[in-house]
């Protein structure tokens, strides 16, 4: 019996002795790529989850990979292969970016993007009576020519800073949007300064609130106000 | 003497090997079949066939719009449909969770048609030319019905004519994509060929000459819409500018043309089943009866052959069934394309009902054939929807839907089992929240339910009535929306007052093309047809956008002892959103994989 074990501990050596040999000689995904999405009006775009997202095209592969942009404008991904990559931002309310940058990435590689929005929120305001939150902002292009039909302008309200579309509570948010169906070249002054109302917020919590304005492009994306913090008093 | 022996032994060993051997080794394998053996018999050719329908993309009970085409012998979930996804119907899905599809790429049913076309001319001496050529047509047919499965996902796929040798270069192998309007003439082309090769009438489940034009015309309808609106809502990317996906928008009134051709091709040779006089009874046995003169080309189950599929045990709740579960609901939304229900009163307080059933006098016969209402029998079991009950009703339906749920004065139930001053206050059919087997709408399909079986025969796996591919209905539909886009409005009148006047619906005086379309949907509703249609008419994102659906939920109210019914969110409130990169699936990745010459890929993926 103790011959056999020792037998087959010896095979079992043996074997293991000579499994593995070969290294794995690639490299791991320690490149990383970072930035900032850069409004052309100037600041970082505010962005949203499921909007803007950078588009990575390795070169001499096939799938390509996106980035999901941050609700500040940056973005981040710290496990990519070293490699050359395409790279180009979409998804997101700015004008379409047809040309693909070549980048290389390796690690801590940094790189911006500048795109134009397609709208920009001006001069946003909240101001809060009883438990109805009012939201005031100018909306402008920077491009007119050729802009997408808007579809409606809404606020959006979550209880975390994280909020914007698919990240806000919908009674507050998608139940008070307000429907335009206009092209931007034909709305009046007037109509280009813009109120939305939020009633029946909850005594004593905070909210966290932003006006968007959606489009009708390629992703229905919408460009954002900067984020709010509201205190409902008790 | 040892010698002698020696001799024999030589010349038995000499004359044994010069027999033996020598034999050359040419004979037959005998476990393959050789082309021989499949295409100098019409047998063998059929067998060969059964093959290749098999596998045609046939979206039926069982195909699943986020897996695939399903042809297992348990493939039950039927209820996982894309009419629950549009607001036809609400269902399993938690939103738009079929829009990327399922990565259909068929070319090795593909490659058995270009065998077959390949092989069936070197076989005329044995079939004779009249079978080879008929044959030939519905090879045609069939090869088209799978370039269209593909065509109305991807746009523009490689067209594969002739069977390819894997020995090749890869570099002829690794064929490109061709243009999106190319695949749709081909598609026509083929079409053509089926309808010009093939005889007049054929097997139950198998093509003849009509069967082409019938499919024509719905796949000349798509490509026409493609080009029509495709060109106005897209979403740019290097496939568009290459034409991979996208057809110049003056091609549209061709397609049109063609479409609307092929259709008449169909004109006395097919008719809408009209054999019942009770108009309800008619509709709802005009998807049950083999016989029907509307059935153009169907597809069979069988339990003997593990086919069967499971529509009877999953679009009815267990309280009508032997087993199993229902999940998939229609929509108020859907119902109310016949009109506002009369349930409202002029003050806008909810009319009060004696009983449930009451809500259906009057109502056009195809939807109550098409939708189980409250009150509606089945089995000798009555649907006895009901969401809970009102001790007391006061004041305007619109003002007690739009309460907050906690301050709404109704006794609503976890289980059918609780009772509420004697009374019962959920129905055994529902509508409950607590699991999604019985309704969160109100209602239940009824169109294919198989009335006539009794209750302990309606289990999974055990349904056989066929599924109706292509019927008369949508080919009078398919011509009608033809005719109107081409401006023949007299024709498209003509078409929907036939399918009106067979659904028990008023005749219109006038047409346009949204009636044409809303008939569409209320005729072909649950048949897998509207997906399709908002995809090809452009309008998905904007009907399905954020969109909620409703339902309508029955109350008994308990001190008048009468009935109420009110518009209210289907029970899940879930959320359908269509993003405008669906309107062509991308390209499998694992194909692209394989063949980089696939890209670019689909725009947005």
């Amino acid at each position: 019996m103790k011959k056999l074990i020792s037998r087959i501990l010896v095979g079992v050596t043996i074997l293991a002795s000579s499994a593995c040999t070969k290294t794995d000689n690639y490299d791991g995904p320690n490149a990383s790529f970072q930035g900032n999405i850069i409004s052309s009006e100037g600041g970082n775009l505010p962005t949203s989850g499921g909007s803007t997202t950078i588009k990575l095209q390795q070169i001499g592969w096939t799938t390509p990979q996106t980035i999901p942009s941050k609700f500040d404008g940056t973005f981040q991904d710290t496990k990519l292969f070293k490699s050359a990559y395409k790279v180009v931002p979409t998804g997101g309310a700015f004008w379409p970016v047809y040309d693909t940058v070549t980048v290389n990435i390796a690690q801590g590689t940094k790189h911006d993007f500048v795109v134009t929005p397609y709208i920009i929120i001006k001069n946003f305001t909240t101001s809060l009576t009883g438990t109805t939150l009012t939201l005031k902002f100018d909306i402008t292009a920077p491009v007119v020519a050729g802009l997408p039909t808007i579809k409606d302008v809404q606020p959006y309200v979550n209880t975390t800073k994280l909020v914007g579309t698919g990240a806000s509570i919908r009674d507050f948010s998608d139940l008070n949007a307000v429907t335009i169906n206009k092209e931007f070249i034909d709305l009046t002054t007037a109509q280009k300064s813009i109120t939305l109302t939020v009633p029946n917020l909850i005594p004593g919590r905070t909210f966290f609130v932003r006006a968007g304005v959606r489009l009708s492009d390629s992703f229905n994306s919408s460009n954002f106000s900067e984020i709010v913090q509201v205190d409902v008093p008790k | 003497m040892k010698s002698i022996h020696k001799f024999i032994i030589a010349i038995s060993i000499g004359v044994g090997v010069s027999l033996t051997s020598c034999q050359r080794l040419d004979i037959l394998p005998t476990n393959i079949f050789t082309p021989e053996i499949i295409y100098d018999s019409e047998a063998g050719v059929k067998s060969f066939l059964a093959t290749i329908y098999h596998n045609l993309p046939i979206e039926d009970f069982k195909y699943r719009p986020d897996q695939g085409f399903k042809t297992g012998g348990n493939d039950w979930e039927n209820f996982y449909n894309s009419a629950s996804v549009t607001g036809e119907e609400v269902g399993p899905f938690g939103g738009m969770d079929i829009g990327g599809g399922f990565g259909y790429w068929p070319y090795g049913d593909i490659r058995n048609v270009n065998t077959l076309i390949a092989e069936l001319p070197k076989h005329v001496a044995k079939l004779g030319q009249p079978t080879v050529n008929a044959l030939l047509g519905e090879a045609h047919f069939l090869r088209a019905y799978y370039y269209f499965g593909m065509a109305k996902r991807y746009g523009g796929i490689p067209i594969i004519t002739v069977p390819q040798d894997p020995g090749a270069p890869l570099s002829t192998l690794q064929v490109h994509r061709d243009k999106e309007q190319a695949v749709w003439d081909f598609i026509g082309t083929e079409l053509d060929l089926g309808y010009q090769m093939m005889p007049e009438t054929s097997d139950a489940g198998r093509a003849n000459r009509y069967v082409a034009a019938a499919l024509k015309s719905r796949a000349m309808l798509y490509a026409a819409c493609v080009a029509r609106y495709g060109s106005v809502n897209f979403v740019d990317g290097p496939a568009r500018a290459q034409g991979l996906v996208g057809i110049p928008a003056d091609k549209a009134t061709a397609y049109f043309q063609a479409a609307y051709d092929a259709a008449k091709l169909l004109d006395g040779h097919y008719s809408l089943y009209n054999a019942n006089s009770d108009k309800v009874q008619n509709y709802v046995d005009l998807f049950l009866k083999s016989t029907s003169p509307e059935n153009i080309f169907i597809k069979q189950y069988s339990i003997a052959t593990h086919t069967a599929h499971s529509w009877d045990a999953t679009m009815s709740p267990r309280y009508f069934t032997a087993n199993a579960l229902s999940r998939s609901y229609p929509t108020l939304d859907f119902v109310r394309l016949w009109g506002e229900l009369p349930v409202t009163n002029g003050d806008g307080t909810p009319k009060r009902f004696d009983n449930r059933a009451q809500l259906m006098q009057g109502l056009e016969p195809r939807l109550l054939a098409t939708v189980y209402f409250p009150g509606a029998t089945l089995r000798g079991l009555m649907f006895d929807m009901q969401r809970g009950i009102y001790p007391s009703f006061s004041g305007t339906a619109a003002a007690e839907v739009a309460k907050q749920a906690n301050s709404r004065s109704y006794i609503l139930a976890g289980d059918t089992k609780t009772l509420y001053q004697g009374k019962q206050v959920i129905g055994f059919t529902g509508p409950w929240t607590g699991g999604d087997e019985l309704t969160r709408t109100g209602f239940y399909v009824r169109k294919y339910v198989d009335y006539n079986k009794p209750q302990s025969a309606v289990d999974l796996n055990r349904s056989e009535q066929p599924w109706i591919d292509l019927r008369y209905g949508e080919i009078l539909l398919n011509r009608a929306e033809a005719a109107m886009e081409l401006g023949n409005a007299g024709d498209a009148l003509t078409s929907v007052n036939l399918i009106r006047s067979r659904a028990g619906a008023a005749p219109y005086t006038s047409i346009d093309l949204n009636k044409v379309r809303n008939e569409r949907r209320m005729e072909l509703a649950f048949e897998n047809q509207y997906y399709w249609d908002l995809k090809r008419w452009r309008t998905a994102d904007v009907v399905l956008d954020r969109a909620h659906f409703k339902g309508l939920m029955p109350y008994y109210v308990l001190n008048e002892n009468k009935f109420i019914f009110l518009a209210e969110t289907e029970l899940f409130n879930r959320e359908y959103s269509f993003q405008k990169q669906f309107y062509y699936e991308g390209i499998p990745g694992g194909e692209i994989g394989k063949n980089p010459n696939l890209l670019p890929n689909n725009p947005n993926y």
